[in-house]
């Protein structure tokens, strides 16, 4: 179980990765194109609004990974004085906030999606329905709900990563 | 309690939480959501807010070049450019006192040059430099404190995030602002390098050993392999100057050269690419939920008026501009510890921006004006980047300096910080440093 959930949370950054690669794709060939309207070709129509959904999609695609393995900004400073089962607590408590905050706003973008849908909201230049972008971000913001469980379960001793991962984070 | 009470009491809330060690960017929800909640009296708003706050803060057009030069960094990284640009440095400074140290600013500097993210030149330039100053026998600390200032150069020298969003903010032009950003960027780099020197005479315990001192075949020769570096520079740089695209058109086109140029070099094997994929995930999702952080927190600052606020009060007082400039100064280098430099500009821009245009410096015209604001806002919000608690770049080093601690890091770092305060003085005294380039030039 355990190796599935990190398989998924991997997968998940490789596919925001190439995501990137893809818009920036097709942002040089919109420059190109651009660059060479006399000679009949043309900018890619609504590159930036293309731009922006796959941002967000991507971003939706991180979160999850840097949240497992405890790579969000903190600040330590006072950390090594807590005792052993302060750090526990704490630890428990902040995976849990994390979770009930994550949980919370995958509920609200959920019906964020539900108003865009039924508002009709189209992208300026492409005419692409709102709710199409939002669809994807719940859906990849609902995997990512499993990873925040996965995460608090570790965190309460009820789960462990799988073996070789440790090391493999420290590393960069 | 007034909304104003809540707004001044949920900074210390926010500092224990984040002193706690909870998540900066989750610490900043919280506390945004929560006095969010207060000051509306009603959690229905809220609710509403929270539909679209995620998808809102993670598609801003100008954010996705956070991604785009993280990734152009890992690229640039697979492509040997970042190792490239150290031996290139090395080979010049190496010998030195400290020259290792050097060695990694200069490199740093090189790479800010095509990389307008700090974040990802600390990133990028510390996977390289910091294994050689441990190596070298450098304190962790010093050695960790240097990677974090030099990654600095990736916003001082440009291309920069910050001045793009500053230009949008206060309507300049983003190609004289970069223009004006070259010599305080170079200025900063020297300055760096000049710390490393005394503090290897002060502290001689910090530095480690220095290299042969390398004929100049030798460096002539490490100097041509940095040649994708120049050729990238002046593609980004200058097609973001002459317009030919905009600033996240240059980080895109940044990406595709970057990944050509691993593709050649052989770097683009499978498992290098997907652990570039994981680390630029971790970063670009470090970067956004702070951002989300800040739009909650900030979102429960404007409501509450307190920017408003403290904008009156001080243009109440009728002091003298270099008063105010002083003040603003003083208040960015505090709340920069705290606040990360895209939300702490995107807040306070709009309030600053108009004070400082209607006082005078030095008979200045309102274009140089404003450029000079700009280059001044600029270094000292970078500062926040590397002072504690809440410098992002110490974050970044420190992730790839597992054993050293925090406290170390913050000692390490201190003697760049007083560096940058000195050159703060010196940009304020002497407009000219910033504005003779561009009078050249344009």
């Amino acid at each position: 179980m355990s190796h599935l959930i990190y398989t998924l949370a991997r997968a998940l950054t490789w596919l925001g990765a190439l995501i990137l690669a893809a818009i920036s794709v097709l942002s040089v060939v919109s420059i190109v194109g651009r660059a060479l309207t006399r000679f009949g070709l043309s900018p890619v129509p609504g590159d930036f609004e293309l731009v922006e959904v796959g941002t967000a999609l991507a971003v939706f695609c991180f979160l999850p990974w840097a949240h497992l393995k405890g790579g969000h900004a903190f600040v330590d400073i006072l950390w090594g004085k807590y005792s052993l089962s302060m750090k526990r607590a704490l630890t428990i408590a902040f995976d849990a906030l994390m979770l009930l905050v994550w949980a919370l706003l995958t509920w609200r973008l959920f019906h964020g999606m539900v108003d865009y849908r039924a508002a009709g909201e189209e992208t300026f230049i492409l005419h692409l329905p709102i709710w199409w972008a939002y669809a994807g971000c719940v859906a990849l913001s609902t995997l990512g709900l499993v990873i925040y469980v996965w995460r608090l379960l570790e965190s309460l001793g009820l789960a462990k990563p799988p073996a070789g991962f440790a090391l493999a984070s420290g590393g960069h | 309690m007034t909304h104003l009470q809540m707004a001044i009491w949920s900074l210390p809330i926010l500092l224990v939480l984040i002193f706690l060690r909870m998540p900066i960017g989750l610490a900043m929800l919280l506390v945004g959501f929560t006095g969010s909640w207060l000051v509306y009296g009603d959690v229905a708003p809220l609710l509403n807010q929270m539909k679209s706050i995620t998808y809102s803060q993670f598609s801003v057009h100008s954010l996705s070049i956070v991604p785009l030069f993280l990734l152009m960094g890992q690229f640039a990284s697979l492509g040997g450019i970042s190792q490239a640009l150290f031996k290139a440095a090395e080979a010049f400074l190496g010998h030195r006192r400290g020259g290792v140290g050097m060695a990694a600013i200069g490199a740093c500097a090189g790479f800010g040059s095509i990389c307008g993210s700090s974040l990802a030149t600390a990133a990028t330039m510390g996977q390289v430099s910091l294994p050689e100053l441990r190596r070298q026998g450098y304190n962790g600390g010093f050695a960790a404190g240097t990677l974090a200032a030099g990654g600095t150069l990736g916003i001082l020298i440009p291309p920069s995030i910050v001045l793009v969003i500053y230009a949008m903010l206060a309507e300049q032009n983003i190609g004289k602002l970069f223009t004006a950003a070259m010599v305080p960027g170079i200025l900063a780099a020297l300055g760096y390098m000049v710390v490393i020197a005394i503090v290897a005479r002060v502290r001689p315990d910090w530095v480690g050993r220095t290299m042969p001192k390398m004929p100049w075949g030798e460096r002539l020769k490490a100097l041509g392999a940095i040649w994708p570096v120049l050729t990238i520079f002046l593609i980004v740089i200058g097609g973001i100057n002459f317009g030919i695209f905009t600033p996240t058109e240059g980080a895109a086109v940044g990406v595709v050269a970057t990944g050509i140029l691993a593709w050649l070099k052989g770097g683009l094997n499978k498992k290098l690419l997907l652990e570039s994929f994981e680390i630029t995930a971790a970063g670009t999702a470090m970067i956004f939920m702070i951002v989300l952080g800040a739009a909650a927190f900030n979102n429960f600052m404007a409501l509450s008026q307190l920017p408003m606020e403290l904008a009156a009060w001080v243009g109440d007082k009728g002091w003298s501009p270099f008063g105010v400039l002083f003040a603003i100064i003083v208040f960015y280098l505090i709340a920069g510890c705290f606040l990360d430099s895209l939300s702490m500009i995107l807040l306070t821009i709009p309030i600053f921006f108009p004070m400082i245009s209607a006082l005078d410096f030095y008979g200045l015209g309102l274009e140089e004006k404003a450029i000079w604001f700009g280059i001044l806002t600029l270094i000292v919000v970078e500062v926040g980047l590397i002072t504690p608690p809440v410098g992002m770049n110490l974050f970044v080093i420190q992730s790839m300096a597992p054993g050293v601690p925090m406290k170390d890091i913050f000692r390490g770092v201190l003697p760049f910080v007083i560096s940058d305060l000195i050159r703060t003085a010196v940009l304020v005294a002497f407009p000219a440093i910033s504005l003779t380039l561009l009078r050249w030039i344009g």
